[in-house]
């Protein structure tokens, strides 16, 4: 029934679709360079000033021993130094891409890094929650800011018409911040929201505008959203300094009622969504395809 | 510092070149060489069992690399050289951990194909993961070998060189791998 050629074939199959997360080539190379330096060129080289010089990885034509580079660690294990420009070729251009490299560095390219981090992290998981059946499960819970992600095998999206939250009612900005025991904040890079929601005696707000929904919940005790996913997985991001998780892909979402589980709401499916939390307040904005976008409209949030 | 030798400023275009001027002490030449492997040398060390660890044992095997490049033949091929320091560096690992390696991955999701639904795509994912578990489960060393020639795609002879066996070797065990797993999909099925 399999014949040899079927099972190799579907071997080779399954080896394609099988995902190793590894981190951006470049972030590798530079980590084994600073390995390597530090190996090579132990104590000698120390920085004859102790100001670091931003311009010290751009510098042409000096292949061997910059003035090692504050920033990049040596230390085995230690997560890969610096970070990825996106648009960086896999091969790098020479000090060009050092710089850009250098200058998305400073420019809180570090968010990247952590992505890569987390996705190790959540891979990790995986390994140890999903064998031996290893079929399509939930792997790995994580919960942030009021939401559980549940991250594993991919369901089928949920479908149907959304409901709304248990007892949402349309109300005014200012009548919502009456309404509500937590401070209710608009991103100003979207400007006055559309229309504004209450729902469950006043523990979520929602903000809308044409394709985008922020709602705003007292995150810091319960569990308020539930959202299961598959890949692409979650990714941490960061809102200014602030922790963050950034699901690109539509996933299933189902608000977890004050009352407990027993009036559940029917799982609706939901865009790509960023979550942070602001003190106890948590955070999910809904329908911004890209991530930087969905950031800015977060540090926006006042 | 004068003394040192300056190099074209374009990336070296292969591996021959890259090996020549990292041997000179070109260290931005052998970025290339990393990047250009690094993904590879990646999935080698996941798939053999570093896990969590894979990242510091890819780099150490680099850091190797280098310092051995003066003993790499010319006149062969860099790969499954350097993914044979890969497997001795994840080797090493596993066994200072006193733990059995494991095929440590994850499935991404099948895209359905149009006309098919989520639900083909369920089956298929199911079918993925347990022909997966299926190769988990084998014996390490037939394990090993599977991997080698069909998740990372190597030859027979690139196999043998990274697992340091005589090609024979590679042969029967990936025979036999190969064996068992029809057994273990045809229980499967029935």
């Amino acid at each position: 029934m399999t014949s040899p050629d079927d099972l190799e074939a579907r071997l080779l199959a399954l080896g394609e679709s099988i995902d190793v997360p590894s981190p951006p080539p470049d972030d590798v190379a530079r980590a084994v360079r600073a390995r390597l330096r530090s190996q090579l060129a132990p104590a000698a080289s120390a920085p004859d000033s102790g100001t670091p010089d931003p311009e010290a990885p751009a510098a042409p034509g000096s292949p061997v021993p910059e003035s090692p580079v504050p920033e990049a660690p040596a230390v085995p294990g230690s997560p890969v130094p610096e970070t990825r420009t996106p648009e960086a070729p896999a091969v790098p251009g020479g000090p060009r891409v050092l710089r850009r490299a250098w200058e998305t560095l400073r420019d809180g390219g570090r968010v990247r890094r952590r992505a890569v981090v987390a996705a190790v992290a959540i891979l990790t998981a995986l390994l140890l929650g999903a064998t031996p059946a290893g079929r399509a499960a939930v792997a790995e819970i994580l919960r942030f800011a009021g939401v559980e992600l549940r991250i594993g095998g991919p369901g089928p999206l949920p479908s149907g018409v959304p409901q709304p939250l248990p007892g949402e009612r349309r109300v005014t900005l200012e009548q919502a911040r009456e309404q509500v025991a937590f401070p209710v904040s608009v991103p100003a890079a979207l400007g006055d929201p559309a229309e504004v929601r209450v729902s469950d005696g006043g523990r979520v707000v929602s903000l809308f505008w044409p394709g985008v929904r922020l709602d705003e919940y007292d995150g810091s005790l319960h569990l308020v959203f539930r959202k299961e996913l598959g890949p692409p997985w979650p990714e941490d991001a960061g809102v200014g300094a602030v922790k963050a998780q950034w699901i690109p892909a539509h996933h299933g979402l189902t608000y977890l009622p004050r009352s407990g589980g027993r009036a559940e709401v029917r799982p609706r499916p939901a865009g790509p969504t960023l979550i942070w939390q602001r003190g106890r307040v948590g955070l999910r904005l809904e329908g911004v395809g890209e991530l930087g976008r969905a950031q800015e409209i977060a540090r926006s949030v006042r | 510092m004068e003394s040192l030798p300056t190099f074209a400023k374009e990336p070296p275009t292969d591996d021959d070149e890259a090996i020549t001027r990292s041997l000179a002490g070109d260290l931005d030449a052998y970025e290339v060489l990393v990047a250009r492997y690094s993904v590879l040398a990646h999935r080698t060390a996941a798939m053999l069992g570093a896990a969590d660890e894979a990242e510091d044992v890819v780099q150490e095997a680099f850091v190797k690399a280098y310092r051995h490049l003066a003993s790499f033949r010319r006149d062969a091929h860099f790969r499954p050289w350097l993914l044979r320091i890969v497997a001795n560096e994840t080797h090493n690992l596993t066994r200072s951990r006193g733990r059995r390696d494991r095929l440590t991955v994850r499935l991404t999701e099948v895209v359905p194909p149009p006309g098919e639904g989520p639900e083909e795509a369920a089956v298929a994912t199911d079918l993925r993961a347990r022909l997966l578990d299926a190769v988990r489960t084998l014996p390490e060393r037939e394990r090993e070998s599977v991997v080698c020639r069909y998740f990372l795609q190597l030859s027979e002879a690139e196999t043998a060189q990274v697992l340091d066996l005589p090609v024979g070797t590679v042969k029967s065990r990936t025979s036999r791998g190969l064996a068992r797993l029809r057994e273990e999909v045809a229980r499967d099925l029935t």
